[in-house]
């Protein structure tokens, strides 16, 4: 699996769009958001704003491409094919885009702490290490279960959109909710973005405790389950149909 | 079971009220070069996928010499599914770790050398002509040395001269005794590879034998004939 992990890295950092839009991009946003607010309270939510949503779509969005495309290309039918368990491939395609997520995190820390300002302690970065993995998984599930949905890339575009838009507006990313209608308070109440927000807000603020991120995260957590369940019930194997369990048929044993 | 691989008996497979496949009985036999014929929807590659279990049949049942034939098969689907912005090293190396087999560089360089692709390894596979992409595609299927490869249309789309390659690539396969069943529409690359040539047409077995048996039991004069002849509604 390792192999696997490896070689899937080393093409993610070859593809320059994915570069761009999961490095530079959120770069690029920090910077330029903050030096224009120049605000030290901002810039905290700032950081949190920009490291989530780029989990958020740098997860789910570029999964549900990445999965969908696979898919139709048959890699999964050949997939199947073989020896090797899909839950492993999975695990392994997760793996490389949440060392990249942790890798493009640490660019966009550090930007924000020697750039806006920012002052985090070890304790705060210890747990926005566990948000970040935790978010990165629950997104990553969510970009599965776009493509799972879709069937071509018109469709994933679309689905993904229709997921991830309304869960980055009806969260605090950005700006308060405190003024906003009641529904759309609650609508932020019932996806697990705003709490990967939150949760992420008070890992950086310098007033954080361990003890506050503990109930957004729980609930990130239970989201990341559901996700992923949702994901593997939902998975298919080609772009026809779903497809059941291989090689149930009667065997019988070597010459 | 002595000499075959795959024995399917009985095979059917239905979409909703569409019978795919009705009651198809198969043996692929130890060495042989078995083609799969048949008209665009008879259902070849619903057969391929029933024998490769990638899909269930609604009843029938298909037995394989081995207890893990995932682990002694190969597949090359019609599409040629590469991993987006990898090279044909990589893809390689990816499907090598699909079935568990732990290969040097050196050595995969040496299998898409076999292949004809050794100047080709570091090109983008989605960069590489046609009849090389064809080409990594039977690579992969060939990384875990298989007993059984299975070619769906491995010459489909490809100008004659990349035609020529991919049998001469089959050929050398088949010489070294490694059992090969494949699809095709062309029935000039079916006669010169083909031990055994199997018909199908709505699911079911329409003809089944050698080339000169085929052609003297429905007396015509080529595959072609005999292919318009059984196609004819």
């Amino acid at each position: 699996m390792f192999t696997i992990f490896k070689t899937m890295l080393a093409g993610i950092f070859r593809d320059g769009h994915t570069l761009f839009w999961t490095i530079l991009f959120p770069l690029a946003m920090l910077a330029g958001l903050g030096l224009y607010f120049d605000n030290q309270a901002y810039s905290e939510r700032l950081l949190g704003g920009v490291l989530t949503t780029n989990v958020l779509f740098g997860s789910a969005m570029v999964t549900a491409f990445n999965v969908m495309a696979q898919r139709n290309r048959g890699v999964y039918k050949l997939l199947r094919a073989t020896p090797f368990k899909t839950s492993a491939f999975i695990t392994a395609m997760t793996g490389a885009r949440t060392a990249l997520t942790l890798i493009v995190s640490g660019c966009v820390i550090l930007m924000g702490v020697i750039i806006l300002g920012v002052s985090l302690h070890a304790l705060s970065l210890l747990m926005m290490l566990i948000v970040l993995l935790a978010g990165t998984v629950c997104f990553t599930a969510i970009g599965f279960i776009a493509a799972n949905l879709s069937r071509d890339e018109s469709n994933v575009n679309m689905i993904s959109n229709l997921i991830s838009f309304p869960m980055l507006f009806t969260s605090e990313a950005f700006y308060s909710l405190q003024n906003a209608p009641g529904w759309v308070q609650l609508l932020g109440k019932l996806q697990p973005f705003s709490y990967f927000v939150e949760a992420m807000s008070i890992a950086i603020s310098p007033e954080g405790a361990f003890a506050d991120i503990v109930m957004p995260l729980l609930i990130l957590i239970g989201f990341c389950i559901l996700c992923l369940a949702v994901a593997i019930l939902t998975f298919r194997w080609d772009s026809e149909r779903a497809a059941g369990r291989r090689f149930r048929q009667k065997q019988t044993s070597s010459y | 079971m002595e000499h075959s691989l795959i024995e399917a008996h009985g095979l059917v497979k239905a979409y909703g009220k569409r019978t795919i496949v009705g009651g198809l009985d198969l043996t692929i036999g130890k060495g042989e070069v078995l083609a799969i014929i048949g008209p665009n929807g008879a259902g070849k590659s619903t057969v391929l996928d029933l024998l490769l279990g990638l899909r269930q049949p609604d009843s029938g049942r298909v037995t394989y010499w081995t207890r893990h034939p995932h682990r002694h098969i190969g597949l090359q689907l019609q599409s040629t599914p590469f991993f987006p912005g990898f090279n044909a090293l990589e893809n390689l190396r990816m499907f090598a770790a699909f079935y568990g087999m732990r290969m040097k560089d050196r050595q995969l360089l040496a299998l898409l050398g076999k292949c004809g692709l050794g100047e080709s390894a570091k090109t983008d596979a989605s960069r590489l002509s046609g009849g090389q992409q064809k080409r990594l595609a039977i690579a992969m299927t060939l990384v875990h040395d298989p007993q059984l490869i299975f070619l769906d249309e491995p010459t489909a789309a490809l100008d004659p001269r990349a035609r020529r390659e991919i049998r001469d690539l089959i050929g050398m396969l088949a010489s070294s005794g490694t059992t090969v069943v494949f699809t095709s529409h062309d029935m000039e690359e079916v006669q010169k590879l083909a031990t055994r040539i199997v018909m199908i047409q709505a699911g079911a077995i329409q003809a089944s034998g050698t080339a000169d048996e085929l052609l003297s039991q429905h007396q015509v004069c080529s595959l072609e004939e005999l292919y318009i002849k059984l196609t004819e509604v």
